[in-house]
């Protein structure tokens, strides 16, 4: 692989590129899924291939290959020198990559049990056992989906700095869906645990509960009603905060929305974005999690990125040429969902930090509002300045007491406002929540937490 | 050159010797040609050649599947044992009673515009450039962001029950993501186009549409929470529909029981204004085809019939498990498919009826009420009920477009839309796979902050 980058990289260069860097990709995995107490899936994919980019006078040229042979990359480094140059001719904004310091690296993802070396029918009852689970907890459960994904790849980074990273990654993740019935209602519960590393994941407690936890939810939520709408003082749990962390905040954080144009947080720097107290950090060296990475896809070594430290944005996210461009260097968020793809900056592990409140303490004296659990998905316009995330359990709360049981209750906020509007956060922060999130056609792994908090002026969408 | 057809018919003689009962093979050779601009100025030019193979194979009806990127024989043999010895891995399904049997693709034009396959990287950026100035002039413009994208290839798919076919397909699209800017205030539109050709018109007008919404949302006011009426712009109805309709219709979720929409065929559950098609001959539409996913001729269905539910979207498997015919649903993903994934069922072009009101008509119509652009939210399928953001959307005030709504959220159960439509546009476009024109909705709850 380090032979065909530095090929590649030199072929680039001597056709004109003023900067080039390439990402060559083997990897494997499986897709396990039963539904209903058969299998319906059992997919194994096998993935090579490289993409190669080359930067001239302020444009790329991104070229990619899944033919790994010498003749092949090079064919794909000199398609991408020749589109640079003519973007090159054609863009009106000119800048530099500016030169850092070349990483050379090689890391392994730790695996106590690599899962490359568990058996499929080990994994397949694994997955049965969790459907088994769902659909013996209770007589309302109608139909189940369980789910596991694992995926193993060997990346190289390499470009004209000299940089050259050698990563082997690995991580998992199990998902389990229960449909429960009753009175001609339907109802949906979820669950997921996800993280990189080894199959020991598969053996925790966390995993072997997550079919339980599924089902449990599904029937719980036949009881519930669909939320009144209107402006609330809300209380988000874990996963909601993190999901607001990640939603409302952190893709506005990302550079290349901001050079884009694209973000209400352009010019933001230094201002009072938050409520004093309120710290948010997105980083990808938190060990164990789902948005875990130690070199990012432009060979930049993580570190962990505090974008709001007591209510004031302190930076953004960057790649190379964020970075440049901003005079400020990366700071490692690049992210590629696979080789075919160009690196775009994304979020890791996303949070807000914790406060000092007791969880009941965000209850008392609430005369009106509603505490929302569990996170189903969220998006955003950072350009627009607003964002929804949607849960998937609510209650009323009235006089501080929890009361009527809602379901999918959505919300919805201005990116300028809703961190002023926090004025509370307890102590018991949790960063639990394994997803992928979206952007630019691309997937990442990412994790999102924080403690409970409690927010006015949210406004939830509902059909009562 | 690679025979693709050939080549897939082979692989399914050397899988089938490994003694599943039944398989069929996907190959694809695509190129991908992308230009994107940003803040105004050409950004980056990508290129992607993506040829591979995906292997299906059946035992005791339990499928196994196992795919590689190349056409490297080596490769395309492992990916053939793997997906067998999945299939053996699994457990037995009884429903599973085989994969369509040898049939003739039907005939539909507009799969394969040569001109979009003859196009160069040089010339995708040139039209993203051109769709960057078409945002024309204007102070109030404050970032132009644009991406073009291009696809051509061949897809061959061949089974054991000794189908074979070839796809020519060519793929289009157009993106125009323009930011509005005046003092504090600060708004995008969005607009675009997809197809499988090159639509000039459109080209035009997507970056017109994106600059002027972006303008029109930079007026802002807030909406107090109750019951209004909803026009719902052709953009709104693709999202909400498109999903809607390829997951609460799958029969897959309707023999689970998972769908709002089980139970229910033959039922009134719309108004009259309501008919819909699934369509996947219509020519030049980004989810045509001739045969689907498994090799099923492709065929226009009704859907919706003034309202009544007429079918639901099968595939071989759950077609068979309810002894009907496949309604050729089967999707291998996207427009120019993929060999990555096993096929799973999907709509192909969803077609709304369009009706005989102007939009002007509509909204001046409407008195006051919520003219809702586009929201990215679907309801929970399994209740069908609605609950989202509105990410772009108006207030109608007087019978006129008024300011733009922030931090409103519209909720209804879709059965409650489907019955509640009282007025159909008579102008339709397409939008992400739907060609839809404006639907009216008497009354919706919006939940609002002021």
């Amino acid at each position: 692989m380090e032979d065909l980058a530095k090929h590649a990289i030199d072929q680039a260069l001597k056709l004109g590129a003023e900067f080039a860097d390439i990402r060559i990709e083997s990897a494997a995995g499986i897709n396990i899924v039963v539904m209903d107490g058969k299998t319906k899936t059992l997919n194994v994919s096998r993935e090579s291939g490289c993409g190669i980019r080359a930067f001239s006078g302020g444009a790329w040229g991104f070229a990619a290959t899944n033919i790994l042979t010498q003749a092949s990359v090079k064919a794909a480094a000199a398609s991408a020198a020749k589109m640079a140059k003519a973007a090159r001719a054609k863009a009106k904004v000119k800048f530099e990559i500016s030169d850092v310091k070349a990483v050379r690296a090689r890391e392994e993802y730790k695996a106590k049990e690599k899962f490359t070396e568990v058996t499929t029918e080990e994994k397949l009852e694994y997955v049965m056992s969790q459907d088994k689970a769902m659909r013996t907890l209770d007589k309302k459960i109608t139909s189940t989906n369980a789910r596991y994904d694992d995926l193993e790849a060997v990346r190289v980074v390499a470009n004209s700095f000299g940089t050259l990273t050698h990563t082997t990654e690995r991580w998992l993740i199990s998902m389990c869906g229960a449909w429960a019935k009753s009175d001609g209602i339907v109802q949906r519960g979820h669950a997921s645990n996800g993280s990189v590393g080894g199959y020991e994941l598969m053996r925790s407690e966390a995993s072997q509960n997550l079919g339980r936890q599924a089902a449990e939810q599904a029937v719980r939520l036949l009881d519930s009603k669909p939320p009144p709408a209107g402006k609330f003082t809300v209380i988000l749990d874990h996963k909601m905060t993190g999901l607001l962390a990640h939603e409302a905040f952190g893709h506005a954080c990302e550079a290349d929305a901001v050079i884009a144009g694209a973000s209400v947080l352009e010019g933001k720097v230094g201002d009072m974005v938050a409520g004093k107290g309120i710290t948010m950090v997105d980083d990808p060296t938190v060990s164990n999690t789902f948005g875990y990475f130690s070199y990012d896809w432009e060979g930049v070594k993580a570190k962990k990125h505090v974008l709001i430290e007591d209510g004031e944005l302190k930076g953004y996210l960057h790649n190379l040429e964020s970075g440049s461009r901003m005079g400020l260097g990366s700071n490692g968020a690049a992210r590629s969902q696979a080789y075919n793809s160009p690196p775009i900056i994304r979020m890791s592990n996303t949070y807000i930090g914790p406060g000092d409140w007791k969880k009941e303490e965000l209850f008392e004296g609430l005369k009106h509002g509603m505490l929302i659990e569990g996170a189903q998905y969220g998006y955003v316009e950072p350009a627009k300045g607003q964002f929804m995330f949607k849960g998937d359990e609510a209650y009323e709360i009235k006089d501080g007491e929890v009361g009527q049981r809602f379901r999918d209750a959505s919300i919805s906020g201005l990116i300028l406002e809703v961190l002023k509007n926090v004025d509370a956060l307890a102590d018991d922060f949790v960063l639990t929540d394994a997803g992928y999130c979206g952007k630019g056609g691309q997937e990442a792994r990412t994790t999102d937490g924080g403690p409970h908090i409690r927010v006015k002026n949210l406004v939830v969408g509902g059909l009562a | 050159m690679v025979d693709l057809v050939e080549l897939a018919e082979r692989v399914v003689k050397s899988v089938m010797k490994l003694g599943p009962s039944d398989c069929d093979v996907i190959v694809t050779d695509s190129t991908y040609y992308t230009a994107d601009i940003e803040r105004g100025s050409m950004k980056q030019s990508s290129a992607f050649k993506d040829p591979g193979v995906g292997v299906r194979a059946y035992v005791n009806g339990c499928a196994g599947f196992s795919s590689c990127t190349g056409h490297d024989l080596a490769s395309i043999r492992k990916a053939a044992e793997q997906a067998v010895e999945l299939a053996r891995s699994g457990s037995p399904d009884k429903d599973f009673k085989g994969l369509p049997e040898k049939a003739r693709p039907a005939k539909v034009a507009g799969l394969y515009e040569k001109r979009v396959a003859e196009l160069e990287p040089a010339d995708v950026v040139d039209m993203a450039i051109s769709m960057a100035d078409g945002a024309g002039v204007d102070k109030r413009i404050h970032s132009v962001n644009a991406t073009v994208s291009a696809g051509s290839g061949e897809v061959a798919l061949a089974n054991s029950n000794g189908f074979s076919g070839l796809q020519r397909m060519t793929s289009f699209e157009a993106i125009a993501d323009m930011v509005a800017k005046s003092g504090s205030k600060m708004f995008s539109g969005i607009d675009g186009c997809w197809g499988r050709r090159i639509d000039p018109k459109a080209l035009e007008s997507v970056p017109r549409e994106a600059r002027e919404h972006a303008i029109m949302g930079l007026k802002q006011t807030k909406i107090s929470t109750g019951e209004y009426p909803v026009v719902i712009d052709p953009l709104a109805v693709g999202f909400v529909l498109g999903e809607t309709i390829g997951i609460a219709l799958n029969a897959e979720s309707i023999q689970r029981k998972r769908s709002f929409l089980a139970g229910k065929l033959g039922e009134k559950l719309g108004s009259d204004l309501l008919t819909v098609h699934d369509d996947p001959t219509l020519e030049w539409g980004s989810g045509s085809f001739s045969f689907d996913g498994e090799g099923v001729p492709a065929m226009k269905k009704v859907l919706f019939d003034r309202g009544k539910l007429k079918t639901y979207l099968y595939d071989s498997y759950t077609s068979g498990k309810d002894s009907v015919r496949s309604t050729g649903n089967s999707s291998r993903g996207g427009s120019m498919w993929t060999f990555r994934r096993p096929p799973s069922i999907s709509s192909s072009n969803v077609v709304v009826k369009k009706g005989d009101a102007g939009i002007e008509e509509m909204i001046r119509d409407t008195r006051t009420g919520i003219y809702l652009r586009l929201t990215f939210d679907y309801p929970n399928m399994a209740t069908g009920e609605f609950s989202g953001l509105m990410m772009e959307s108006f207030k109608i005030e007087d019978g006129e477009l008024g300011h733009s709504l922030r931090q409103s959220t519209m909720g209804i159960s879709m059965l409650d839309l489907f019955s509640r439509i009282d007025m159909v546009g008579k102008k339709s476009r397409v939008a992400f796979g739907v060609t839809a024109p404006a639907l009216r909705v008497s009354r919706a709850k919006i939940g609002g902050s002021a």
